[in-house]
């Protein structure tokens, strides 16, 4: 199932930032918005681009924090340990506990379906 | 960009601020310059800001400068720590809060000498580090009980940005709207985002000069082929009514409904001919939009209406034509904008 609707495949040989690149499809955006409204609830498009911009941001900006601090440690792998210790250094403390309790259960998961990734729901 | 970092002011107002600023130290341990930088360049406003407390500020950016006495601040800071800690928690038991406000208040005011003498004379009395912060800070302080831990960790943390947990972002980006304030603990963050995105715009621009087309083969593949008056390709219809019509469903963007083995390259080469023939690919081919659209929803069995997914889909066809012709002119940010402009005409 082609999740990015209007979109176009990357390609290696054209290396640098494009506009698919930087921003999450909007269509998952919008389903994400749509998951916390009333079933009857319109969203306007300037909607969707305003949160696409922001939810794109915040990944980025976390992302770079946990990114350095690998840099430092000498690590190559950014792994989820890192996502939750830069929630927490940047701040960010209620969302960094239910994702440490989220990550250990993905490991118990993981463990149990002997070492095969979990089938998304 | 500013509505960006709006949204991290209200994230920053809204959660609790819980004080785990260790890695914040070693932050300033190794980029030592960027904190002197930061208290020459911040020390004017706060001086006109807060007049009563000009000499402490200026005390607090004498005792930054200097790289040799961190140390030994750090030292003292430790055994003050545990003092007013201690006392502290013989206050809690009687249900006073206003213990709290004296932590970083004690912080900038004591120097190396005095230190312990001056903490154990503001503990002594509660009124007057009260009545400070409420001539001093316009922002309310949040007070909330910690464990001794946090205590210990809030000292640092309220030692080092002077204001309540809040550094002032240069001015040069910002000075549209004024100084803005952020959370200490994001401040090298958004730094670090702002010179990453002014390295992307660069990036983009200059890959965007050089390739209008994403794959070699394909390129190569459309340039072979027949064109007619207007440098359309020929032979166009034959393929969509044959068996290329059960090959549309599968793609979903418009250029490669029009033509099916060779899509991107040949979108990017026709919409450098013009606006018009942009303006009338959207016309011919918008029955095929909405055919597509129905069938991606009984597949999908998604719940979405069906004009959103409609005018999101033109969108990012737009996006892809104007990436592909204009890249030159349009910067990333106003792609939308653009889009919005051609379905305008339309």
């Amino acid at each position: 199932m082609v999740d990015n609707v209007g979109g176009s495949s990357s390609n290696a040989e054209n290396s640098g930032i494009r506009e698919q690149d930087r921003l999450l499809p909007i269509a998952n955006v919008g389903r994400i918005m749509k998951q916390i409204l009333p079933p009857n609830a319109k969203i306007s498009k300037e909607s969707k681009e305003t949160m696409q911009e922001c939810v794109s941001e915040f990944i980025s900006f976390v992302t770079s924090e946990a990114s350095e601090k690998c840099r430092k440690e000498r690590r190559k792998t950014v792994n989820g340990d890192d996502i939750c210790w830069a929630l927490g250094s940047l701040g960010f403390d209620d969302y960094a506990e239910p994702l440490r309790r989220y990550l250990q259960r993905y490991r118990e998961l993981e463990v149990d379906r002997g070492n095969s990734p979990p089938k998304r729901e | 960009m500013l509505l960006l970092l709006l949204q991290f002011l209200q994230l920053s107002f809204i959660l609790p601020m819980a004080m785990q600023t260790v890695y914040l130290k070693k932050h300033e341990g190794n980029a030592h310059n960027f904190v002197g930088t930061l208290s020459s360049a911040a020390s004017a406003p706060w001086w006109s800001a807060f007049g009563s407390q000009s000499v402490h500020q200026g005390e607090s950016c004498g005792q930054m400068k200097p790289f040799a006495l961190e140390l030994p601040n750090c030292i003292d800071q430790l055994a003050a720590t545990k003092l007013s800690a201690r006392g502290a928690e013989q206050v809690l038991g009687e249900g006073h809060t206003t213990q709290f406000t004296i932590f970083p208040d004690g912080c900038k005011m004591s120097d190396d000498a005095q230190k312990l003498q001056t903490t154990i004379s503001l503990q002594s009395s509660l009124t007057d580090p009260h009545s400070r912060f409420e001539i001093g800070f316009s922002q309310p302080m949040l007070c909330a009980k910690y464990p001794y831990t946090d205590q210990f960790y809030g000292l640092f943390s309220a030692y080092a940005p002077q204001i309540s947990g809040r550094i002032m972002l240069p001015l040069n980006m910002s000075s549209d709207d004024g100084p803005i304030y952020v959370n200490a603990k994001q401040y090298h963050g958004i730094i670090r985002r702002r010179q990453s995105r002014a390295k992307a715009v660069l990036d983009h621009k200059l890959t965007k000069r050089c390739k209008p087309y994403m794959h070699e083969s394909r390129h190569l593949h459309a340039m072979r082929r027949p064109r007619g008056s207007g440098g359309r390709f020929l032979n166009t219809r034959s393929s969509i009514n044959g068996n290329g019509k059960l090959g549309n469903e599968v793609h979903k963007t418009v250029g490669e409904q029009l033509q099916s083995s060779d899509s991107q390259s040949s979108e990017f080469l026709q919409s450098e001919v013009g606006t018009l023939n942009s303006s009338k690919e959207t016309n011919g081919s918008s029955p095929n939009i909405s055919g597509s659209e129905v069938t991606s929803m009984y597949s999908r069995g998604g719940l979405d209406s069906f004009s959103l997914n409609h005018l999101g889909s033109a969108v990012h066809s737009f996006a892809n034509m104007i990436d592909g012709g204009r890249g030159m002119i349009i910067p990333p940010k106003w792609v939308a904008a653009a889009g919005n402009c051609y379905n305008l005409k339309v």
